[in-house]
């Protein structure tokens, strides 16, 4: 892992540099700054979120402990729509299984654009 | 390093998991080292490159000679003669409109550039180490989400493929087909006047097939875009880290890969760093001999039980003979034959007899039964009790 922190962190083609400011475009990297802890892809466990296919809810994809070689089922997804609290809170308990860090789990429930749809009436803030 | 080799599954054409087994070759497992990687990149790129200079006589075909002080010009080579605009011009400098350029290109320029064998052996491990990484290779940009595993090994049928449309299928059996099409949707012109020096089109480096031989797999997979081939006998740093970054990802035929190990090397067998060790007297230390000679416990077992057997033989005659002895003192001046020793065990004797001969004769045939009892179990404190107790009788 170390290996690979030292390959990514300055050439990635997720890696974007424009305006002064290092960003990366990772999978799992809700808040995509370019750092080894909010890199989505190097951890053996991550958590992302991301917006379902047809807008209604967020997928929570969740990366297997093992198999790590395999990318095809490396994830798992789940889907989740309900509404805002109720979301949250699925998302909330799905994170602690995986025995986050309590910032990653502020990182997922604050920060993700996608939380603001239609069917909420409450909008996460920011 | 890690040492754990897990074991790969070999691809059939259809994409699933054949019932053949390969352990990951040791070169997997090589330390990933990018500079290493990026330097030999840098320098064998440069091993294709063909001569280009300008040509030696460009900007001196003039016979042009400074005019000196004096005409109100500068003093830099002026063109001879007249009736043209060209006469009177400057010639020759850099500075000057048709003059030669600053430093003009020679052909004897070092193009090539050697590396150290070890080095590009090293290079090529990394990057085939990096290859087996998903990290890695989604990293440099490769679409490989959907790839059943990595490293990805296809049977060894995909060699005899003849046609572009097998060649297709398999790679959309295997999802590698997403990466292919990636190549589709990037633009293809390339940007900046290389257009017109006929470098028009420019595509992105997608997967690397490496097979073992040949029977037709490199005219199947060559005109799909962004595809590469080679051989596992030529592996080459260039194909396998395109533009010196690790993790181009890599499809491998099953010949191929299981000859990764013959080619590369597993680990030397690990030898352990002995300390020395404090030297113990064995003549003193029990345990030093037994280690030394295991033997020696059974021998000093065997002498302690021969030793138990004599001294209850001495004991059973001493006894014999004082009973004997007994005996003939109502004959006196016959003396007992057996000496000093003899008058000593006959004097302890006798005061122990004194104490308790009928205890004694009742604790012989006991004391016998003891010893005969216990020997099978081969203890050597019960030994040492059958001693005692054959002092106090």
């Amino acid at each position: 892992m170390e290996r690979q922190k030292i390959v990514m962190r300055t050439c990635c083609s997720f890696l974007i540099k424009r305006n002064k400011q290092t960003y990366s475009t990772k999978p799992n990297n809700l808040k995509a700054p370019n750092s080894l802890r909010y890199n989505g892809l190097i951890h053996r466990k991550t958590v992302g979120v991301e917006m379902a296919a047809d807008g209604k809810g967020i997928v929570v994809v969740r990366k297997r402990r093992s198999g790590q070689g395999k990318p095809a089922t490396s994830y798992v997804r789940t889907t989740i729509n309900e509404n805002a609290q109720a979301t949250l809170s699925k998302l909330l308990s799905k994170i602690s299984k995986e025995l986050l860090k309590p910032n990653s789990r502020k990182t997922h429930t604050q920060t993700h654009p996608h939380t603001d749809t239609q069917t909420h009436t409450h909008t996460l803030s920011d | 390093m890690a040492c754990a080799r897990p074991l790969i599954s070999v691809y059939s054409k259809k994409g699933e998991p054949s019932d053949k087994n390969v352990t990951l070759p040791a070169v997997f497992k090589t330390p990933i080292r990018p500079d290493i990687v990026n330097f030999l990149h840098a320098n064998l790129c440069k091993n294709n490159r063909q001569l280009d200079a300008i040509s030696e006589l460009a900007g001196h075909q003039t016979s042009a000679e400074s005019w000196g002080t004096g005409r109100a010009v500068a003093q830099i080579p002026r063109v001879r003669g007249g009736g043209t605009h060209r006469s009177g011009q400057d010639g020759f400098g850099n500075i000057c409109l048709g003059g030669r350029m600053f430093a003009p290109t020679k052909i004897w320029r070092r193009w090539h550039r050697r590396v150290n064998t070890t080095q590009k052996r090293y290079a090529i491990r990394s990057a085939l180490a990096a290859s087996a990484l998903p990290v890695l290779v989604m990293s440099r940009g490769h679409h490989i989400e959907e790839v059943p595993e990595l490293p990805l090994v296809a049977e060894d049928k995909v060699e005899g493929y003849e046609k572009t449309k097998e060649a297709v299928l398999l790679l959309k059996k295997l999802k590698a087909w997403n990466d292919v099409k990636k190549v589709y949707a990037s633009q293809p012109m390339r940007a900046g006047k290389g257009k017109m020096r006929n470098r028009c089109c420019t595509q992105s480096r997608r997967h690397c097939i490496i097979c073992n031989g040949d029977s037709g797999t490199i005219k199947a997979f060559r005109n799909i875009p962004g595809i590469t081939l080679l051989n596992i006998s030529k592996l080459n740093v260039l194909k396998l880290a395109p533009g010196g970054h690790v993790g181009r990802s890599c499809i491998w035929t099953e010949s191929a890969f299981r000859r990764l190990d013959e080619l590369y090397g597993t680990w030397p067998p690990r030898k352990k760093n002995h300390l020395r060790v404090l030297r113990k007297n064995p003549l003193k230390n029990l345990r030093i001999v037994l280690k030394l000679n295991p033997y020696a416990k059974t021998i000093s077992w065997n002498t302690i039980l021969l030793q138990t057997k004599n001294h209850k033989i001495q004991m059973h005659r001493a006894a014999a003979a004082l009973e004997d002895k007994s005996d003939e003192k109502e004959v006196p001046g016959k003396k007992p034959v057996v000496g000093k020793k003899g008058k000593k065990a006959e004097k302890k004797k006798k005061q122990k007899r004194l104490a308790g001969k009928k205890v004694a004769v009742t604790k012989k045939p006991t004391a016998e039964k003891k010893p005969t009892e216990k020997k099978p179990h081969h203890r050597r404190k019960e030994g040492c009790c059958i001693n005692l107790n054959l002092f106090i009788s």
